[in-house]
């Protein structure tokens, strides 16, 4: 069986991603490049109302519009609409300006019909209903609930309490590709797309569904994509409607949704907020935790998070209420329920250090789990990131922080993630007599440098450099390979593509040392030559020539060892506040991060930075705007839907946390974790600056100002 | 979109002619308009565009006698200017800070100052007052980057030209010309409050074409200060500009304006008649900042730009004499 080698050459150095310089140069063609002759353009219309009933649709209108080669219903005479945004129609002209024509000359009769677009509304007494029953369900039903040891008697116990109301709005995953793809049929029942997914095989399996034909007769291509965070799984109603507007018209339609329709209907990070009550023994050791939370998933769900969080809390109560709206469904967005739960457990946390009188970075250590297999990790890290960030020279009590306009704080958080693979991924590996190396997989890079990764194995096993390997990727036709989400895609993909490629070397070993007349067993691969012995007797182009005619081709599978699961991670924040304007400036925020064995240093600090920007992103700026009156989104664009441009991007200081036995577990994916105590670390370093809790995410000049006046108003500062 | 006429004329008076005329919208930097044409709020039938009239761009004079800015002239032009940047730092501040460099280098000054509102009700269609069943939208709504001034009105979006804001403060002037001649007003009297629908928010009719706008000569302190979320592209919560004529070390005489708090760039008088009079020091500018609020009736979810304008009326008062002391 192979194993990852004792002494690499590449495996764990910083090596450019092999498409790098593509993407910065704007080669690569990203799905929604792609243009196939002929395409046709494909608009959808959805509903303008949070709540409607189709009365009628009519699409003649628009069908005998100039340019326009095909429309289609998707909804019909009475279909509920529970949503802006929700699918209605679809057309694809030969312009898109006559698409987007014609789209507005269909006729649509609306039953508009009473909504609730804000868990506010939702659960007023006598909202009107999302679903038939209630707009809220909670877990407290049976089998449900989660409690653990006896809470209430614990909390009467303890020394020290704090009861703290925390809230993070619904945020958007805001992809910079928006969703959708191209469609080509290639014979009747033959079709390719260009699809901006994260997972091609489950794509193209919802396609032959879809359009009943066999999945073998579908491929999905996606060379490159333009961000999914857990929002591109998924065909989806757009995407199965491109292939039924292509098949309609005769002719390839490309149909990507408008920046608007992203926000509305492609998914979103459900809200969190709560009442948490933590107590503690007076030398601050958690007792107990009771928790009543609620969020919104829209209309689909899915706002159950973790709590406790990382911590060791001895007794426990948590009821969470999940709040129907009617608003676009919730999609997995980098690491589901986490940030939430890091941004309520660990305000609680720094609230109650405080009261405490206890240094929260102690805190936090006196409360990890004893015994448990992370807690030294946590250790380690939290040591490392304390040190990089100044925590013990620069870091003063809360509110002590200088009498002048603009306050410094700091602040942290702790966070966890499982980031294991699946078993039953397949990479083929072939090593063609030109001396060309070609891996095969049906995984998709949705960013995070997998193509990179892949390259990086087979030219560390074959002795090669990672640019002399083509990694193909991103095609649904190849073998079995892993969706990207939930940080699995490299401890899946990452231990079938080292056992095909120690296959297909061991393979070429065999057929090459009779013609060199040595044994398999004595033959090296290193710096591009052929050793036999320890001495080098020919380049790698010249040993494949030995191949004669035939190529070899080996399947690699996964196996035990290689990979494993459990992440943890800490991150520190260095802020100003200006407390006459609230305006919040990250100076700095230092991220320290387990995940294993590091393939590629350079791809996975990319992750590491990557994670904190769009944890800055959640901690400062994003936030989903409802109207209750109109039910409609009041900033479904990138104006009102603040992101931070590159000069909002403090200092990232990235560690990997990589000792020995570290690296010894295997492949761990990083996807997700970094992204998860970033918004927690900023307000918890707010928090300390202006000697107030923030309760409200984002960390707005309006949130901090309510703050400070709420604490004003009460005397406290 | 609708299907537009388009023309693309070399002349002033070639452009009032085609300007003339029901629904026409003039395209400078196009920064504004295209946006709302996309998304339906604007939909024109003749759009005239002004990039190829030569004489409405560039920037003339000096701080002595004062300048002349085409209302063609790029914003970037006036970030690098240099008389601009030493005599009228209240408006290269504010310059400086408008959109990103892209948008500065399409987006010309007319433009700024004549761009419609960003209310997001407005801009969802929903018309300039957003009234739905004689009710409006915005007080009942969310209205977090709404107006503090003047919400006893219909009128409760703000007005989107941060330039406008040091423009006035300095005393400037803009000349339009229309089928009837040219006409000058000072820059405020570019802007009305609409009492319907039906109204426009400014004063330049259809037919009519700001050409350029004059800056008094450079006397006293001038400064801006404005207070934004972001660094990178954001829009200003508030924005303040003063223009000192100064008596020694007391101010004799002073403009101050405000942006982001009311329909209209908001000419504080109570600030103006706080700070004149007296030096400009952390006390007498921090009441200046706390009279400038004076009548201010905040909206249900924006009592908090009622200190944003505190601050922003203080800091741009010290910055004119030199005194950033959030800086340290």
């Amino acid at each position: 069986m192979a194993n990852w080698p004792a002494s690499p050459n590449l495996i764990g150095k910083s090596i450019p991603r092999l498409d790098g310089l593509l993407k910065a140069s704007g080669k690569a063609k990203y799905p929604s490049d792609v243009r196939p002759e002929g395409t046709l353009f494909g608009v959808m219309l959805y509903s303008p109302y949070a709540h409607a009933r189709v009365k009628s649709i009519d699409l003649s209108p628009a069908e005998t519009m100039p340019g326009v080669k095909a429309a289609i219903a998707i909804a019909k005479a009475g279909t509920p609409l529970r949503y802006q945004g929700d699918d209605i129609a679809a057309v694809a002209a030969e312009t898109e300006e006559q698409a987007r024509d014609a789209i507005r000359a269909i006729k649509v009769e609306y039953e508009v019909l009473p909504h609730v677009v804000t868990e506010h509304q939702a659960m007023a007494e006598g909202a009107p209903e999302v679903f038939k029953g209630s707009n809220i369900r909670n877990n407290s039903r049976k089998g449900r609930s989660q409690t653990k040891g006896n809470p209430e008697e614990a909390m009467s116990k303890a020394d020290v309490t704090i009861e703290g109301t925390y809230s993070l709005p619904v945020i958007t995953h805001v992809c910079l590709e928006p969703h959708g793809l191209t469609a080509k049929w290639e014979g009747p029942d033959k079709l390719t797309v260009w699809a901006s997914t994260q997972a091609v095989q489950v794509v193209a399996g919802e396609l032959a569904d879809a359009l009943d034909i066999p999945v073998a007769n579908v491929t999905v291509l996606t060379d490159y994509m333009g961000g999914g965070f857990g929002s591109k799984f998924s065909a989806d109603v757009w995407g199965r409607t491109a292939a039924e507007l292509a098949q309609k018209a005769g002719k390839p339609v490309k149909l990507f949704l408008d920046r608007a329709q992203e926000h509305l209907a492609a998914g979103n990070r459900p809200s969190a907020a709560g009442k948490i009550k933590l107590g503690a023994t007076r030398d601050g050791k958690l007792v107990a935790l009771i928790a009543t939370t609620h969020g919104t998933g829209g209309a689909r769900g899915g706002s159950l998070f973790p709590l406790p969080y990382v911590y060791d809390v001895a007794a426990s109560a948590r009821t969470h209420n999940e709040v129907f709206v009617n608003c676009g469904g919730a999609r997995a967005m980098r690491a589901p329920g986490h940030p939430q739960a890091c941004a309520l457990m660990e305000a609680a946390m720094d609230d109650l250090a405080d009261k405490l009188g206890i240094d929260p970075l102690e805190f936090r250590l006196k409360n990890l789990a004893p015994g448990d297999f992370h807690t030294p990790i946590y250790e380690g890290e939290v040591r490392q990131g304390a040190e990089l960030i100044g925590w013990r020279e620069k870091r003063k009590p809360r509110g002590q922080n200088g009498g002048g306009p603009v306050r410094h704080g700091l602040g942290m958080a702790l966070h966890q993630w499982g980031g294991g693979g699946t078993q039953d991924k397949k990479v083929s590996c072939t090593i063609n007599p030109d001396g060309s190396v070609e891996l095969k997989a049906a995984t998709q890079d949705i960013g995070t440098g997998a193509r990179t990764i892949l390259a990086v194995i087979a030219a560390e096993v074959l002795g090669l450099r990672p640019t002399d390997i083509i990694s193909n990727i991103g095609n649904s036709s190849f073998p079995p390979g892993q969706p990207s989400g939930g940080s699995t895609t490299s401890p899946s993909m990452a231990p079938p593509c080292l056992d095909a490629v120690t296959r297909a070397r061991d393979a070429m070993f065999k057929k090459v040392a009779p013609t060199v007349q040595a044994a398999a067993e004595d033959l090296e691969l290193r710096n591009g030559q052929l050793y036999v012995e320890g001495e080098p007797i020919m380049g790698w182009k010249e040993a494949c020539r030995k191949l004669g005619m035939a190529s070899i081709s080996e399947t690699g599978s996964a196996a035990d060892g290689l990979a494993s699961v459990g992440v943890g991670g800490c991150q520190f924040a260095e802020v100003t506040v200006d407390i006459e304007t609230g305006v919040v400036r990250v100076k700095k925020i230092v991220a320290i991060q387990d995940s294993g064995l590091i393939i590629d240093r350079l791809t996975w600090e990319s992750q590491v930075y990557g994670g904190v920007i769009m944890g800055l992103n959640y901690g400062l700026f994003e936030e989903r705007i409802m109207d209750p009156e109109t039910g409609v989104m009041l900033n479904p664009d990138l104006e009102f839907y603040k992101l931070a441009g590159a000069s909002d991007i403090p200092e990232i200081v990235v560690r990997a946390y990589d000792p020995p036995d570290q690296k010894a577990r295997g492949v761990i994916g990083v996807g997700e974790p970094p992204t998860i105590s970033t918004a927690a670390a900023i307000a918890n370093a707010v928090t300390n600056a202006i000697g107030v809790r923030v309760p409200e995410w984002p960390m707005t000049p309006r949130n901090v100002l309510n703050a400070l006046a709420t604490a004003s108003k009460e005397g406290k500062a | 979109m609708n299907a537009f006429d388009f023309a693309a004329p070399t002349s002033v008076e070639d452009a009032v002619k085609l300007l003339d005329g029901q629904n026409t919208a003039a395209l400078a930097g196009g920064t504004d308009l295209l946006g709302r044409i996309k998304d339906q709020v604007t939909s024109p039938q003749r759009v005239v565009y002004l990039k190829d009239i030569k004489a409405s761009s560039g920037i003339s004079g000096d701080a002595g006698s004062g300048l002349t800015i085409g209302a063609g002239t790029l914003l970037a032009a006036i970030v690098e200017h240099k008389a601009i940047r030493e005599a009228y730092p209240a408006l290269w501040q504010s310059t400086t800070e408008v959109g990103t460099p892209q948008i500065r280098n399409m987006a010309t000054l007319g433009g700024n100052l004549l761009q419609r509102p960003r209310c997001w009700y407005f801009r969802a269609g929903n018309g300039l007052l957003a009234m739905k069943d004689g009710k409006s939208l915005v007080r009942g709504g969310d209205n977090r980057y709404h107006a503090i001034f003047m919400t006893d009105g219909d009128a409760l979006y703000v007005n989107p030209s941060s330039l406008a804001v040091p423009l006035i403060a300095l005393g400037a002037t803009a000349t339009i010309k229309g089928p009837k001649g040219e006409r000058t007003v000072p820059v405020e009297d570019l802007y009305q409050v609409p009492r319907t629908d039906k109204d426009s928010e400014l004063s330049v009719a259809s037919g009519e074409l700001l050409t350029k706008v004059m800056i008094p000569p450079a006397r006293g302190k001038n400064a801006s200060y404005e207070v934004r979320q972001k660094q990178a592209h954001d829009w200003p919560f508030v924005l303040a500009s003063v223009n000192l004529t100064m008596d020694g070390d007391k101010v004799s005489a002073s403009r101050i304006v405000i942006y982001g708090v009311a329909p209209v760039p908001w000419r504080s008088n109570a600030a103006e008649k706080s700070i004149t009079g007296k030096p400009v020091t952390m006390e007498t500018a921090a009441v200046a900042g706390e009279d400038a609020t004076e009548g201010a009736m905040p909206l249900s979810m924006n009592a908090y730009k009622v200190s944003l304008t505190k601050t922003a009326v203080k800091r741009a008062l010290l910055a004119a004499v030199g005194n950033r002391y959030w800086e340290v």
